[in-house]
């Protein structure tokens, strides 16, 4: 091959017979893994660095006389390199069968079964028995603070937990310490990663189940659970999540990779807070006033008598919910418009401080505890209260006008907070003595239950999906008010999230040219140039 | 199209005598009262013979400390064609992994053994085993304590000397 002085823009190498094209500088596992083919790995992670010691990525490279590890071996042009040929197959069983020498084999009783990596790999490759004889060494486990569970047998030292605590969190809390197979991770101190706002990643990138989460712990099979694509709620970072789902229940939050808002990675304030999304008292059928009692309803009856009462004009003001979804948000913003415009409020709680995640500098937690506080001042809503998100609604107690409330629990507000109100629409997803006042109640769902879209602190609109049935006769809150609007001829009923999207779009510039579709998992940044293609 | 209809021809009742018949129907009954190959059971007084590989009622096997032998490790539901398993797992106070909840539902069970086959401790089985009559439907629902009281025996859901049924 001539010599080029130019560096070369791409490398074109074999992988088991197929050519593929990648820059310079990237290694053979993540080539490899370009072409949809998957190298066993251990302690290689994409968010960490590669000590390429768990030996299980080997693979066998023409012209070299040894076995590669492919995780730290960059590619070259011309390479050929084979995966699966009997040297490489054979290394990876000889490997394996030394991770099973001190393994307890407890898959009926440890969580990780069923997303365990050793499970996988020697159900693939894995000799069909040990030839151990020798009696294993037994640690037990240990219980390393916080929220993390450590079981040493399990542990096939791949340090990831290790590095990412060093290398992510800058936090070393962990180490390795002893020998040989007598070596085991441990901690420093008696309260291990105890009050480490990020350790809770080492249960996710722990390949095996050594690291468990407590909170977890025996509570669903890792087969049984439902994963949805979310965003968290717990702050305004966003960060991308998955809600792992069984029976109609959230059992636990894992972060989703987006290399552009959380990387691998999330808080454990986030990953924590999820119980209230499982809370079994909600509203669950329209409510509407009859006499001196709310009673449940129909949606259409409940909605034409609405209408009607929403015909005669009177002044109108409202308090939205940061919580709720972008969609439900602007159009209330077009309804409150379209009856003669108002001011609209909401209330939001707030941090102390960020706290920030030092090793992958765009993630933090966010002093801003509201997912969409973003969108609702994009739409002009002005914040009032403390940073508890209390207060602030003093004004409204004796408002005598049209009042709509979205999503605010108004938790501390009195019982006669709305009675003075010609008409009192509520819309929320749990019942409030405050909501008890109401002429009207409309039950929503919550984000996990409905489609729509959150706009983060970096002003990047993200998508979620539903991942639970919403209770009953739940609606998402663009639905009933969207109904309104047509109503007053002041724009259509949207059939989908998606076209209350649009709508969205129509009101808040920001968001002109963003459509679900190139909204994508990955979410889109407001003012940005889109691409934006002929339908 | 015009049906066909065949007329039958009745006997007449005042010529036809009926003696020859019974003769041949009693001579039947009294052949097998005294027939020593009978096949009627004198149940409940005598009990089948329920092969080996009956697959009836579950059991759930126990230790000797009367600990269930489950580990809730969720294969069984998992495997259940039927769905009726119900488990939830926990901890006790030793640290074991053990069902807080184990119900199989007897009447959604299609009694295929599947559970007994996948159970990697070999706690669930089902038995030799047929007489399950109660009162209620509710009382069909075996919880974990009516899954460890049963001492029936329990199903060998193959011949140990052929497993492969060769």
């Amino acid at each position: 091959m001539p010599e080029s002085t130019h560096p070369q823009e791409t490398v074109t190498l074999t992988i088991d017979g197929r050519e593929v094209i990648v820059p310079p500088g990237t290694t053979i596992l993540q080539a490899a893994e370009s072409m949809g083919n998957r190298i066993p790995h251990y302690c290689y992670h994409p968010g960490l660095s590669a000590p390429a010691q768990c030996r299980l990525c080997l693979v066998e490279v023409e012209g070299a006389p040894k076995l590669q590890p492919s995780c730290v071996t960059q590619v070259r042009d011309g390479q050929v390199v084979h995966t699966t040929s009997a040297k490489a197959t054979a290394m990876r069983q000889g490997v394996l069968e030394f991770y099973l020498a001190n393994h307890p084999l407890d898959c009926p009783i440890c969580d990780q079964s069923g997303e365990c990596k050793l499970q996988d790999y020697v159900h693939a490759e894995g000799r069909k028995h040990g030839r151990s004889r020798e009696p294993k060494r037994v640690f037990g486990r240990d219980d390393f603070g916080g929220d993390v569970l450590f079981y040493g047998d399990r542990c096939v030292m791949c340090t990831r937990c290790v590095r990412f605590m060093n290398e992510v969190a800058q936090d070393p809390r962990l180490t390795v310490v002893e020998r040989g197979n007598r070596s085991v991770i441990d901690t420093f101190f008696e309260d291990g990663v105890e009050g480490s706002p990020y350790a809770g990643n080492i249960v996710d990138i722990c390949p095996v189940g050594a690291l468990v989460s407590k909170d977890f712990l025996h509570k669903a099979r890792a087969w049984d659970l439902d994963h949805t694509p979310s965003v968290c709620p717990n702050c305004s970072q966003g960060c991308n999540i998955d809600l792992h789902v069984r029976d109609n229940r959230v059992q636990r939050l894992k972060p989703r990779a987006n290399p552009e808002v959380n990387g691998h990675w999330m808080c454990d304030y986030g990953r924590h807070r999820y119980e209230w999304i499982n809370r079994d008292d909600r509203l669950r059928r329209p409510l509407y006033r009859e006499g001196g009692d709310t009673v449940p309803g129909e949606w259409g009856t409940v909605l034409s008598e609405l209408l009607e009462r929403l015909e005669e004009t009177r002044p109108i003001r409202a308090v939205a919910s940061p919580f709720a979804s972008t969609e439900e948000l602007a159009t209330l913003r077009r309804v409150v418009d379209a009856l003669g415009g108002g001011e609209i409020l909401f209330r939001s709680p707030e941090a102390d401080d960020e706290i920030p995640l030092p090793g992958f500098p765009q993630l933090a937690r966010r002093r801003d505890l509201s997912p969409n506080r973003r969108a609702a001042e994009l739409l002009g809503m002005k914040r009032v209260g403390d940073a508890e998100g209390r207060g602030g609604l003093e004004s409204l107690a004796d408002y005598t006008g049209t009042l709509i409330v979205l999503g605010d629990a108004l938790a501390d507000m009195d019982e006669g907070f709305g009675s003075h109100a010609a008409l009192y629409l509520y819309l929320g997803s749990h019942p409030s003595p405050a909501a008890t006042k109401a002429d009207v109640v409309l039950p929503i769902p919550t984000f996990a239950e409905q489609e729509g879209t959150f706009i983060n602190v970096e002003e990047r609109v993200q998508r979620f999906w539903p991942g639970l049935l919403p209770p009953e006769q739940a609606r998402p809150a663009w639905m009933p008010l969207g109904a309104i609007l047509a109503r007053l001829g002041a724009g259509e009923l949207p059939a989908t999230a998606a076209e209350a999207f649009l709508a969205a779009a129509e009101l808040m510039p920001e968001l002109m040219g963003l459509r679900y579709e190139t909204i994508g998992t990955r979410g889109a940044i407001l003012n940005e140039p889109v691409l934006v293609t002929a339908p | 199209m015009a049906a066909t209809v065949k007329v039958m021809r009745r006997p007449d009742p005042g010529k036809t005598s009926y003696i020859r018949a019974t003769l041949k129907g009693m001579a039947l009954t009294f052949k097998h009262m005294v027939n020593p190959d009978k096949v009627t059971l004198q149940y409940p007084e005598e009990q089948p013979d329920l092969s080996p590989r009956w697959r009836g009622t579950h059991r759930m096997e126990v230790h000797a400390d009367g600990r269930p032998k489950c580990v809730a490790c969720g294969l069984c539901p998992t495997v259940c064609p039927a769905n009726c398993i119900r488990l939830v797992g926990g901890e006790d106070d030793q640290g074991n992994r053990y069902p807080i909840v184990y119900e199989i539902d007897e009447f959604r069970c299609i009694f295929c053994g599947m559970c007994q086959e996948v159970c990697p401790v070999e706690a669930i089985h089902v038995g030799v085993h047929f007489e399950n009559a109660e009162y209620t439907r509710e009382r069909f629902v075996y919880d974990l304590d009516r899954l460890m009281e049963q001492d029936h025996p329990t199903t060998l859901l193959w011949d140990p000397s052929d497993p492969r049924s060769e």
